[in-house]
């Protein structure tokens, strides 16, 4: 460790710390724009100016290392004139279309103006005109005037997703970043140059227009797109889940996410969501709450195990829920009802192990392994295919299955609803609606997503993760481990279900490529 | 799009095995394609990133960095006049305003014929000969409006 | 005292650009004599002869060398012949005239800090010189002066040349070595230095033309015989390029500490007839103006050109008349600096654009009296806060300038055209 001060601050930093890192570490401002923890440094924006003991020339933060004894000071009026002209350097050729850009609330030109700079503007020339709303393919849209030339997003492409798609064109102020011939970004990591970019040069087709962020809240928690678990903060108000940006977890995800898993937040919201339960009897539909579709299950169960005897029944388990609703649904089926019949749904077994070498993963389950441990500890190995000749043998007469959050990573979702049709009764949990399931007796009860629950995931390499829940879409939905206390004939305290509000929908969402 | 002729190939091969880096072959790359048109194109950037197996972007990059790569079609004579200091102090900017007008081109562009481009430029090195201007590769000095008219009429010939 | 002809002495001799001739006059005669001495003793030399590196910064080469690394990693030797700063052209000459002068000098200097790979490079427009030092190493590699074994010392070199392709910036060593990587010439950060981890992030030595060429005569003459001229902190002789008003430009080497009113009217043959002296920029377009009067208190010496708040830079002494109109040669200067931004740093590339617009507004009759302040108040906000010195060079003429200018330039706020010539520059 090394003892050095931060604007009199006297704190103790690890080996190899940038000064940078400290003033962060002491818990002051630091302006900067170029500087990113996750990426090489380059030194450029010239904001994090420090002075460094009595040294009469200004540093860089971001390229000095601390060494021992080091007086540091960012609050110098050397250092203040040099962050105010530099903040101003970087806004004289700005354009001032605030209003109409979407970074307008998380744009660092804004945020840092108001700490660090809040001086007239002396500009009274003309300023650099550049391109403007440069299509970069489905996801991101470019606007060469706004950018500050910090070089975050073509180190990015550089050095993270090494696609290199990203440069800066030409000299001096008339430096435009850009991609040669302005050829699309669409690497699987290229909505990370939007999150890291401080302006609103790069913006993300997907969110582009659609909420002011100061509309929105955030909260973090797990995705669960893939079996890596990356952490991530999900951004929401009441109409619903707006954007998923990645949080920075060193053993997990670093300070990325894949491009997939933003869009893992779009089943969350109701459009695409299972708003109540449904009993269909011949074909005879009926709406009724998932509580008492729960309880009905129950009851159903029960009866079942009772006539038939447990070995009629079966149980599908998807790797989609959390540890905590696969412990409460295992304790009920098999401590309880006495099934043994429990097989794990595996949605693309070619695809499985596959890995792109940073974070993306061919399990698109968030936690197999959390369910493969469980069905461990209750010995209960079967094996998929044998569930078919089951059902056709008329062995198993009753199908359970704790369907996927995302139907859109199963792409046996439909083969595999038809072959548990089959089966003279089916009860299926699931967050989004299940056309396919047809059985002579379907019953379908709405779940809980991720967002809507707190629990534990499982990654790939067995890091135990517990997601908080970020808000409620589908108030009548129930989470698992709630569906089974309700089928054990236990109460558990519910809302009523209120009447459903329709979400806007994003005219950009499904138009790739357009503007 | 026309493919690369065998010499540009074996020259890019060459080059990309001289230096201690294949990066440093961009710009003798470079130099290479502009030999034949007087400009790179798009394609051709598009072309030797293939050839090179070096990201298109950045050899982009290296073009626009650098001004002797034209970006645009140049005229058969491109006379580059140094505007710098030395030679405005001799007449540089009267002699490039001549030029102009002799040549019917506005700076930078191409004449109709497609003969000459006039343009300013920085500082050659020359400044001991100023005025002076560069036609293609060569050095031209201690110019007057004249006698820099003559070169260019006797080397368009 | 005049003009001391010790590097260009056989410069007018055109046999002297070949092996042939070049040999006749003690050609790589010193070459022999390093091969007989410890790399050790030749950098010994090179620090006790006072050189200092010619391209402009003047930083003691004997000491650069010396901050090589001793890991056992490869080294690089560059020569720096990127020749841009605005009335320099000395090396070009150097170039042209005596091309084994400089191989000879940088096998000299590879084999005192043990490289066994350089590179001349050299800006994309001096085609011609390119193509004089190609043949020389060419002759140089078939007379086994350069390659394996050289002259049986047992030294390996090989030398290669690289061209540039028009930025100024590629003259900052650091540029440079970015731009022989095949990358956009742009400065690299620092620290590292180059000696540290330079070339492909391996040691590297990053030395000027005539320094290089220097060297041999260190060696030719001593320490003693070195610093028979210049001043004690301005060792030996220097090539200045005249330019500008003045009768006689050109190449002239003189002893460093010469004073600038002799070379002006002795060497350079004074002012055309009935021209006053104006001002002189005595070290390329990054060093600050000086004034008539202050040009008579000047000797080309690092020191004296530093205590009148100038610099020596790259030895280019512009002569400007009372012909000239100083804000039209300002907008000149800032177009330049605009134009050759690498664009990296914030202050540089808004400031080089912004102080352009805001003199040429001036120059055009357009500008505003708070204009006169606010470059000066620019300027001085772009000096220190970036990579490279270009941001520097770019703001020291602007501030000296209006420093010491002021009234044209008010004046011509006021009357919206220029005092010296009457009109706008736009009507020129």
């Amino acid at each position: 460790m090394l003892n050095c001060k931060v604007n009199g601050k006297e704190i103790k930093v690890k080996q190899g710390t940038l000064v940078i890192d400290a003033i962060k570490q002491a818990d002051y401002d630091v302006a900067h724009y170029c500087y990113h923890p996750g990426l090489s440094v380059a030194g450029v924006c010239r904001l994090c100016m420090v002075k460094i003991g009595d040294n009469p020339r200004l540093q860089i933060a971001c390229n000095t290392p601390v060494q021992e004894g080091m007086e540091i000071s960012n609050e110098d009026e050397q250092v203040k004139d040099a962050v105010k002209w530099g903040l101003d350097f970087h806004l004289i050729n700005h354009p001032l279309d605030c209003p109409i850009c979407d970074q307008a609330g998380e744009c660092e030109l804004q945020i840092q103006y108001m700490k660090f700079g809040q001086y007239d503007p002396e500009m009274a020339e003309k300023k650099v005109k550049k391109r403007k709303v440069v299509d970069l393919g489905s996801k991101i849209v470019l606007d060469t005037e706004r950018c500050i030339l910090c070089s975050r997003c073509v180190r990015f492409t550089d050095e993270v997703s090494k696609t290199n798609e990203l440069g800066i064109f030409n000299r001096g102020d008339r430096s435009e970043v850009g991609t040669f011939e302005d050829k699309p970004l669409e690497n699987d990591y290229a909505l990370n140059t939007v999150d890291i970019c401080p302006v609103g040069a790069l913006t993300s087709k997907d969110f582009r227009f659609r909420q002011r962020v100061w509309y929105l809240k955030n909260q973090s928690t797990i995705c669960t797109g893939c079996s890596t678990g990356c952490n991530v903060k999900v951004y929401y108000n009441e109409e619903g889940l707006f954007r998923v940006k990645p949080e920075f977890n060193e053993d997990i995800n670093g300070y990325w996410m894949c491009d997939q898993g933003r869009d893992v937040y779009k089943f969350v919201n109701k459009d695409f969501r299972l708003l109540e339960a449904q009993s269909v009897t011949e074909g005879q539909a009926e709406p009724l709450s998932a509580g008492k579709a729960a309880q009905l299950a129950g009851e159903k169960l029960k009866e079942l195990t009772k006539v038939n005897g447990p070995e009629s029944v079966g149980v599908v388990v998807t790797g989609q829920y959390t540890n905590e609703e696969y412990e409460s649904l295992f304790d009920y089926m098999v401590n309880k009802l006495k099934v043994k019949n429990i097989y794990h749904w595996v949605n693309n077994s070619d695809t499985m192990d596959d890995f792109d070498g940073l974070l993306l993963r061919g399990d698109k389950n968030p936690n197999t392994y959390g369910l493969k441990e469980i069905m461990k500890k209750y010995s209960i190995q079967t094996n998929m295919s044998d569930l078919e000749g089951a059902i056709k043998s008329n062995t198993i007469k009753t199908i359970v299955v704790a369907g996927p959050e995302n139907q859109a990573v199963y792409p046996d979702f439909n083969e595999r609803a038809s072959l548990f049709s089959q089966a003279s009764n089916l009860i299926w949990f699931s967050a989004g609606p299940v056309s396919a399931a047809t059985s002579k007796h379907t019953l379908v009860i709405p779940t809980k997503t991720y967002a809507e629950k707190s629990g534990t995931y499982v990654n790939y390499k067995g890091t135990h993760q517990s997601s908080h829940k970020v808000t409620t879409i589908v108030r009548g939905a129930l989470s698992l481990s709630d569906s089974v206390t309700l089928m054990s004939g236990e109460s558990i305290l519910t809302k009523p279900v209120g009447p459903q509000k329709a979400m806007k929908t994003n005219f950009f969402v499904n138009k790739s490529g357009e503007l | 799009m026309e493919a690369f002729s065998d010499d540009i190939l074996v020259f890019i091969k060459k080059e990309c095995s001289r230096y201690e880096t294949r990066r440093s072959a961009i710009i003798p790359c470079l130099y290479k394609l502009q030999e034949k048109r007087g400009w790179i194109s798009p394609e051709q950037i598009g072309q030797l990133a293939v050839a090179m197996d070096i990201p298109p972007v950045q050899i982009n990059e290296v073009m626009k960095f650098y001004t002797m790569f034209n970006q645009q079609p140049v005229g058969k004579l491109h006379v580059q006049v140094c505007n710098n200091i030395s030679c405005t102090m001799n007449g540089s900017r009267e002699l490039t305003d001549h030029l102009c007008k002799t040549f019917n081109v506005k700076s930078g562009e191409v004449s109709s014929d497609g003969r000459v481009t006039v343009s300013k430029v920085e500082c050659l090195g020359s400044c001991d000969t100023a005025p002076m201007m560069q036609i293609n590769d060569e050095y031209y000095e201690n110019l007057t409006p004249e006698s820099a008219t003559k070169i260019i009429e006797k080397l368009g010939k | 005292m005049a003009e001391v002809k010790i590097i260009t002495e056989h410069y007018d001799k055109d046999e002297f650009i070949s092996l042939e001739g070049y040999k006749k006059f003690d050609g790589y005669k010193m070459l022999k004599k390093a091969f007989k001495m410890s790399p050790q003793q030749i950098i010994d030399e090179v620090k006790s002869s006072g050189l200092r590196g010619r391209g402009g910064a003047g930083f003691p080469t004997g000491v650069k060398w010396g901050f090589l690394p001793d890991n056992g990693e490869e080294r690089y030797l560059l020569c720096n012949a990127d020749e841009g700063e605005p009335g320099t052209f000395k090396d070009r000459k150097m170039m042209e005239r005596a091309p084994h002068q400089l191989i000879e000098g940088m096998i000299i200097s590879a084999f005192a800090v043990n490289s066994h790979k350089g590179y001349i490079y050299i800006r994309g427009e001096y085609s011609y010189a390119a193509k004089v030092l190609e043949q020389a190493i060419k002759e140089a590699y078939d007379a086994g002066l350069l390659g394996k074994n050289i002259l049986d010392s047992g030294f390996d070199f090989d030398l290669d040349i690289y061209r540039g392709a028009g930025a100024y910036i590629c003259g900052e060593e650091t540029g440079m070595i970015s731009s022989l990587e095949g990358l956009k010439g742009q400065p690299k950060l620092k620290p590292p230095f180059p000696a540290i981890k330079g070339y492909l992030g391996k040691p590297t030595i990053v030395n000027n033309v005539e320094t290089l060429a220097s060297v041999i005569y260190i060696l030719r003459d001593g320490v003693d015989g070195y610093r028979k001229y210049g001043t004690e902190k301005s060792a030996g002789t220097k090539l200045f390029s005249v330019s500008g008003n003045i009768n006689k430009p050109g190449t002239y080497e003189v002893p460093l500490g010469y004073p600038l009113m002799d070379l002006i009217n002795n060497e350079c043959g004074g002012l055309k007839p009935g021209r006053k002296l104006k001002a002189v920029i005595p070290g390329g377009s990054s060093a600050p103006v000086l004034t008539a009067e202050e040009c008579q208190k000047a000797n080309m010496d690092y020191e004296s050109l530093a205590q009148l708040g100038s610099m020596l830079g790259s030895g280019a002494v512009i002569i400007i008349d009372d012909s000239n109109c100083m804000v039209d040669m300002l907008n000149v200067i800032m177009h330049f600096y605009h134009h050759e931004s690498c664009g990296q740093c914030t202050p540089c590339r808004e400031g080089t654009g912004w102080l352009h617009k805001v003199v040429s507004s001036i120059s055009s009759g357009t500008g505003r009296l708070q204009d006169i302040d606010l470059v000066d108040e620019v300027a001085s906000r772009m000096m220190g806060r970036t990579i490279c010195a270009l941001s520097d060079a770019a703001a020291m003429p602007a501030r000296a300038f209006i420093q010491k200018f002021r009234n044209e330039f008010e004046f011509y706020v006021r009357e919206g055209r220029s005092k010296v010539k009457g009109v706008t520059d736009a009507q020129l």
